[in-house]
């Protein structure tokens, strides 16, 4: 098919359009990367666009030296494993039952479940339960309330009942535990969706900043997306003082630690990055099972 | 009457062995609800509990009484909250952002979803898929440190090109005028691809022969993309809708947060963030409660309304 003037017009439009928003989506990242790779009294000089002008790890050695940067990294890490452990196991238990098909009161349990997505106690109530139970102090605060969540669950629920119902009648007829099944049937059955759902609560809690900033009282708790909040707060005050002055007094600390925040922000994107590839292949699989099924 | 009583007495006897019935299959199934237990537990406490903490709006909180030991005090919170100056701005500024966010934010995706249907070679197309995925996966805090760098007037790309334009450089993060226009760019920027998948899978439902006939019919690429694909991506489009306009009182308050300060205050103060501040902030606990309540209460008539028009005009709906 020849292609008329308009089309050929419209092409060289969309691709170039497509392209543009490609770059600046992407830039931004980049942008960052090569700051957090270009000594910080240089950077601030300008014209450092492209790539790094004078080469330098001193931010990054910088920002793992940082006691405070450390510590919140290690929390992170270690809530998201333990979140991504405890949701996925107490999702799926909850999950397999409520897919058997012949278990009483199904109905009434389902209600039980869905009431929770379109009514809830708000966020003030929330936090006088959380508070209740002493998590507004303790490193838990990040795992017990983050095990379930109603998309997730509605996820593996669907993936289970699409399991054909006969093997688990013959495994039952083989005298099989309901463990059994589960663990031998059913989550080697749903890998696709488990490893989708790992990287739903993981992701989401390596990115969580709120729950630290405004449930958290210890400071020392702090998991790393909040003490990135805090310094980019920090930052900004200071730099609401100093905008009207000429800043010559104080900027060989200010710039420092510009630079040093850059590297934790690329510290805090590069496992995003780094997984990134899964990301893509199992994420969009489940948004979409999410928006077909409903 | 005879007839009747026998039939009575059998439905009962019915009814008495389907309650045995049920009680054996429950029996049998009892590992079953020991799985769910945990979960059930869960909800109990951090959702059910929250709902019953809602009766905190209508307390006087005492810390030392309690929830249910501290007096009543009817709709004292509501009424204070309705009449303080607070009560416009903060509506005013959820709903101002939030209807900008579904004017700008909303059709972005679809329009991105069109174009990238209209790409021929699928390698430039995974390339600009991968590069718009990419930010939503990032927290906001990263979003807004990324906007930061590229706008700061130290050495930022854009104040750069300012520069080099012969404009003076501007502190755009501290700007009060500019928080409105970031607030939307950044949304954008960060959903915007992530939000053309629904549409984009949507598309791939659509089927192929209808293109053909069409296009044998003499009909262009413009003609086949607004009587083809729109329509038939339009459901899809209807229930992101709902849900879009559902959540206009939610106006994004992890963003808003971050983006706040003294300056736009007065712009940029919207419901939950005002439950935040006079909640967490100041520890007017059931003050910040009436006015969650009053919010999930409105959102709620708004998604039942919205839901109710666009079934009698358009025929989609949530429920």
């Amino acid at each position: 098919m020849k292609e008329t003037t308009g089309q050929k017009l419209f092409n060289i439009f969309n691709y170039s359009f497509l392209a543009l928003l490609g770059i600046i989506t992407f830039y931004p990242f980049w942008y960052v990367l090569v700051a957090s790779f270009n000594t910080g009294r240089d950077f601030i000089r300008g014209g450092v666009w492209l790539y790094p002008r004078e080469f330098t790890l001193e931010n990054y050695s910088l920002a793992f030296r940082d006691e405070r940067i450390l510590t919140s990294l290690g929390i992170s890490v270690s809530a998201t494993v333990l979140c991504c452990l405890s949701g996925l196991m107490f999702t799926a238990l909850a999950a397999y039952a409520m897919s058997v098909k012949t278990l009483p009161g199904k109905t009434f349990m389902s209600f039980f479940w869905y009431f929770t997505t379109i009514f809830g106690g708000g966020m003030i109530p929330y936090y006088m339960v959380l508070r209740g139970l002493g998590l507004t102090s303790s490193f838990w605060l990040y795992i017990i309330p983050s095990i379930y969540s109603f998309y997730n669950f509605i996820l593996l629920r669907t993936n289970f009942a699409a399991i054909p119902y006969e093997l688990r009648e013959s495994a039952q007829l083989d005298g099989a535990s309901e463990w059994t099944i589960l663990s031998r049937i059913y989550l080697p059955l749903s890998k696709p969706i488990l490893a989708t759902l790992t990287l739903f609560i993981g992701v989401g809690k390596w990115n969580d900043w709120f729950t630290g900033a405004y449930y958290q009282a210890k400071t020392e708790l702090y998991p790393a997306a909040t003490v990135l909040q805090k310094i980019l707060s920090e930052a900004t005050a200071s730099s609401q003082v100093k905008v009207g002055q000429e800043t010559t007094v104080g900027s060989m600390t200010s710039y420092t630690s510009m630079s040093l925040q850059m590297a934790f922000v690329m510290i805090l994107t590069m496992p995003i990055v780094i997984i990134y590839p899964f990301l893509q292949k199992y994420y969009v699989k489940g948004v979409m099972v999410g928006s077909v099924k409903g | 009457m005879g007839r009747k009583s026998v039939s009575v007495a059998l439905s009962l006897e019915q009814k008495n062995y389907n309650r045995k019935r049920m009680w054996i299959q429950a029996k049998k199934h009892k590992v079953l609800y020991l799985f769910m237990l945990p979960c059930i537990i869960w909800l109990l406490v951090f959702c059910y509990a929250p709902m019953a903490g809602i009766i905190l709006a209508f307390k006087s909180y005492r810390f030392d009484l309690g929830i249910f030991g501290s007096e009543w005090a009817g709709l004292k919170h509501f009424k204070s909250f309705m009449t303080s100056p607070e009560f416009w701005v903060t509506i005013r500024n959820t709903v101002v952002i939030s209807g900008a966010k579904i004017i700008c934010c909303f059709p972005a995706p679809i329009i991105l979803a069109l174009l990238l249907n209209e790409i021929r070679s699928a390698g430039f197309k995974r390339t600009i898929q991968t590069m718009s995925y990419l930010p939503n996966f990032v927290s906001w805090v990263v979003v807004i440190q990324l906007m930061t760098a590229v706008f700061t007037p130290y050495g930022g790309v854009v104040n750069e090109i300012r520069k080099l334009m012969g404009l003076e450089s501007v502190f755009i993060m501290g700007e009060k005028s500019a928080f409105y226009p970031l607030v939307i760019f950044s949304d954008m920027w960060k959903g915007v691809g992530w939000g053309s998948i629904v549409y984009l899978s949507a598309i791939t439902g659509i089927d192929q022969g209808l293109y053909e006939a069409a296009t044998i019919d003499g009909a262009n690429r413009w003609q086949c993309t607004w009587h083809i694909t729109l329509p038939g991506i339009s459901t899809t489009i209807g229930i992101m809708f709902i849900m879009a306009v559902g959540g206009i009182l939610n106006a994004g308050y992890d963003q808003i947060l971050l983006l706040q300060q003294p300056a736009n205050m007065q712009i940029s103060q919207v419901l939950d963030t005002y439950v935040l501040q006079t909640g967490l902030k100041y520890g007017k606990f059931e003050y910040a409660t009436a006015i969650g309540l009053f919010k999930s209460l409105f959102s709620l008539l708004v998604v039942a309304a919205t839901n109710h028009l666009s079934q009698k005009f358009a025929e989609v709906g949530l429920w």
